[in-house]
């Protein structure tokens, strides 16, 4: 295989050297807080005796802000960056695919929402695009002609540059997309985008659902919250046992039988207000040029770079 | 036992607006709710529905929604058949309050949960978005019309849970257990919003004493039946009627029968500021707080600058309003938060470990049980803490028998808690904690959502309590009953430290925490006149 590539050795204590570098500048950048963000920090990582916060944010905090996102026509908007995105997906280099992704970070600061939940959602990807990173490298097939970093002593392990643009691709356009549902979906009420999916097609009922889980994540982690105090009060701390086993499976059931219960009362409420299966709404959609610009303007920026992709 | 159920209206006032004849209803599960109901609600009335817990209120109040419809007999709103198009009319005129107001908070917004009712009557969009914004202004909640209601207290919840039905304009209110969990501040919002509702009111509650000049009707409920319809103050005004339906409530003034002066509405001739005199406790401190701070992480302060000490066999009484810093501060000494300042368990300061072991020390019983309860079976639920604590089995054997007959609930060991009444799971939840043999135990609001024999029985188990208690309530006559002390907390901080005869004579605490404890002791002193009046 070695004789059909293109072999650049590398010698092993500089390349363990820049690898422990780049962990350590990687580590800093995700965990290091600034003393600005310390109080955004605490908002969003409530950490009590080290138990980090996993809870939900709204999704539409900021909707009521004004931007070129904000004052988008709900259903030229959704479209219009549902399409966007698709064009991402189809790119094929890495060129095309890191300008995705700066237009995407291009498009946050155009719609003034802050970078925590931008930040959040890309962390919550980052373990499965790590792996992407780490992986692809060693393990795709090998090309005759291709160029590979050979560590000495690891010859058994070539390092694939093709391997390693590939799952560089794979980031920047799975970086690019997750980072555009921000202006996509936290730029209006979560009702009004929900009525703009039922008026683009998708199934009233599953909308319905999408709003009403929702508004219960927040209940439901408050009441795992409770329960979960509960439990530690009597001293349970998680351990790698079969006790934690079973008491974290009757934690959940219960969880779940008053999620249950919850519901056909949540149910009971409804009916009694005159529910007849379908949620009111006096949602009003009025689309004006602007409007429609601003949708040709994100398919030319799509087809763009989908067009430069192909032809360079 | 006797079975008067006497029509309340002997000259009924024209059509009857509910209709009841000879209703009957049973469970998928066979349980007999609703046995042979006949009963007629006119427009206007204001009925107080009561009975013991299972006793078919709830069912009852479902059936008058139409939630439900009779396996027998027949049901009438305004002379037809709650079935088909009038079933339509009943949900639209017929408002229903359930006690959990996150149950009818489900949209988005405070403004979308208000708008779903007139939406669904087909109101135009102006009319909807006036009673919208009229109701939630009305409830105080003008500027978080757009907020969801996860941001909201429990006694905001429940005030915007109310706009939310109010905004129909509903000709019909029927409430289940609407001053449950609040505070006196927030009970007395509430009770000014009911009086000043026009309309026709079903209330179910345990607290007579919340009904009290809001309904003038009362119908007792037993095992399905009606055993009462009459006035509600024939009701109030006969003990062996309220003894024999769980509501007698008159334990809680037994101090009247006393010459000690106490607070009871009106200032007593022989009031003389306090005899209990000082607290005599002397024994070293258990724990301690010096200068305690915390604030969460969203920036709320929870403490300010706490300065308290708490000895060996001391009862102590957290007191405050929602929102006061009593749970904050429960939790600080449970050693699930942590602030700054100093905390002292047996005079020497916490580190991280001996912290983290403070719950062998200190136990709780939360307000809602249900959040503490998540085994199968009774006998486990009680097993939990001490298997934590790494006893053998004989000895979590040993635990949760003595821990199960302190609650008078020993045969419940193979009972699933889910299936056992409120009161009981309160109950389960006290044995929960006392089987890992806590030296402080603190209970939050023990009495909430009890029923008048459920407290009865709760006051005599706490009472035998050995270790050192402290006391969440806003229930005076437990505080009273039980706690030699009181801490008065406000916005973060401990506002008063003193002895609780000196607390209840603190002609100054209204205006400090407009915590107004002096209605319901006047409407019992006035019960209890009529009750008098009765037996002469």
């Amino acid at each position: 295989m070695l004789a059909d590539a293109r072999v650049i050795q590398l010698p092993l204590a500089q390349t363990v050297s820049l690898g422990l570098g780049l962990l350590i500048s990687l580590a800093f950048l995700v965990f290091h807080r600034h003393p600005d963000d310390e109080q955004s920090s605490q908002r969003h990582h409530h950490h009590r005796d080290g138990e980090p916060d996993w809870s939900v944010p709204a999704i539409d905090d900021h909707a009521d802000l004004h931007s070129f996102f904000h004052d988008w026509d709900p259903r030229l908007k959704i479209a219009s960056l549902f399409l966007y995105c698709f064009l991402v997906v189809s790119i094929h280099s890495v060129l095309w695919s890191f300008v995705s992704l700066v237009v995407s970070v291009l498009a946050i600061m155009a719609s003034h929402l802050p970078w925590s939940g931008s930040i959040r959602r890309l962390m919550a990807m980052s373990g499965f695009l790590a792996m992407f990173m780490i992986v692809m490298p060693f393990t795709v097939p090998f090309r005759p002609g291709e160029t590979l970093l050979v560590v000495e002593g690891l010859s058994r392990f070539p390092f694939h540059v093709s391997g390693f643009l590939l799952a560089l691709k794979v980031v920047f356009k799975a970086m690019a997309i997750a980072l555009m549902m921000e202006p996509l979906f936290a730029t209006s009420p979560l009702a009004v985008t929900l009525n703009t999916l039922a008026g683009l097609g998708i199934p009233k009922a599953i909308c319905q659902m999408v709003l009403l889980s929702h508004r219960y994540i927040f209940v439901f982690l408050h009441e795992m919250k409770r329960m979960y105090r509960g439990m530690m009060v009597r001293g349970f701390r998680p351990r790698t046992s079969f006790a934690t086993m079973r008491t974290v499976g009757n934690f959940m059931g219960m969880l779940f039988v008053r999620s249950f219960d919850r519901t056909q009362r949540v149910y009971d409420a409804m009916l009694s207000r005159g529910f007849n299966g379908t949620f009111p709404s006096y949602v009003h959609f009025r689309a004006s040029g602007v409007d429609w610009g601003k949708a040709a303007l994100w398919i030319i920026i799509g087809l763009s770079m989908l067009g430069l992709d192909r032809m360079f | 036992m006797h079975f008067i159920s006497e029509d309340y209206h002997n000259d009924p006032k024209g059509l009857p607006l509910f209709e009841l004849s000879g209703v009957s209803f049973s469970y998928p599960d066979g349980k007999e709710a609703l046995q042979d109901i006949s009963l007629r609600i006119y427009h206007g009335d204001r009925i107080a529905l009561v009975g013991q817990n299972g006793s078919g209120k709830t069912t009852l109040a479902k059936h008058l929604n139409g939630l439900y419809q009779p396996r027998k007999g027949k049901l009438l709103y305004k002379g037809l058949p709650m079935q088909d198009e009038q079933l339509n009319v009943v949900r639209l005129e017929v408002g229903v309050m359930f006690q959990d107001p996150d149950d009818h908070l489900f949209c988005n917004t405070l403004y979308d949960d208000v708008a779903f009712g007139p939406m669904n009557q087909g109101l135009p969009e102006e009319l909807v978005e006036q009673r919208v914004k009229k109701a939630l202004t009305d409830a105080g909640f003008a500027e978080l019309m757009y907020k969801p209601a996860h941001f909201l207290s429990y006694g905001q919840k429940k005030r915007a849970a109310f706009a939310a039905i109010m905004a129909m304009q509903p000709a019909v209110l029927i409430l289940d257990e609407p001053s449950a969990n609040l505070d006196p501040k927030q009970e007395k919002i509430f009770r000014e919003m009911l009086a000043a509702y026009e309309g026709t009111i079903i209330c179910i509650n345990h607290d007579l004493l919340f009904l009290y000049g809001l309904c003038e009707r009362a119908v007792v409920m037993s095992n399905g039946h009606i055993h009462h319809d009459f006035s509600f103050n024939d009701l109030v005004s006969h003990p062996a009627s309220l003894r024999e339906h769980g509501l007698d409530f008159s334990f809680r003034f037994s101090c009247c029968q006393s010459d000690t002066p106490h607070r009871h509405g009106k200032k007593s001739a022989k009031d003389s500021g306090g005899s209990e005199g000082k607290l005599q406790n002397v024994s070293p401190a258990l724990l301690e707080l010096r200068d305690y701070h915390f604030v969460y992480p969203d920036g709320t302060i929870g403490l300010r600058g706490v300065d308290m000490a708490l000895r060996q066999g001391d009862t102590l009484a957290l007191i405050g309003e929602n929102g006061a810093g009593k749970s904050t501060l429960a939790s600080v000494l449970l050693g699930i938060e942590q602030g700054q300042g100093e905390y002292l368990f047996e005079g020497a300061a916490l580190n991280k470990k001996r912290r983290q072991e403070l719950w062998r020390r200190v136990g709780m019983v939360f307000q809602d049980s249900a959040d503490q309860l998540f085994c199968p079976s009774c006998w486990e639920e009680v097993a939990f803490g001490p298997q934590q604590l790494g006893c053998s089995k004989a000895e979590v054997a040993e635990r949760v028998s003595d821990a199960l007959q302190q609650v008078k609930l020993a045969d419940y060991d193979q009972r699933v808690p889910l299936n056992i009444s409120g009161g009981e799971r309160k109950r389960l939840a006290i044995a929960a904690a006392l089987s890992m043999r806590p030296e402080v135990l603190i209970l939050d609001e023990p009495t909430a959502g009890l029923d008048p024999r459920g407290e009865a029985l709760l006051l005599e188990i706490i009472k035998g309590l050995p270790m050192t208690i402290i006391l969440i309530s806003h229930d005076l006559f437990f505080v009273q009953s039980l706690c030699r002390r009181a801490i008065v907390m406000n916005q973060g901080q401990v506002i008063r430290d003193y002895s609780t005869a000196e607390f209840l004579h603190d002609g100054h605490l209204e205006s400090v925490n407009q915590l107004d404890f002096t209605y319901k002791n006047s409407c019992g002193t006035e019960i209890m006149a009529l009750q008098e009046a009765c037996l002469a």
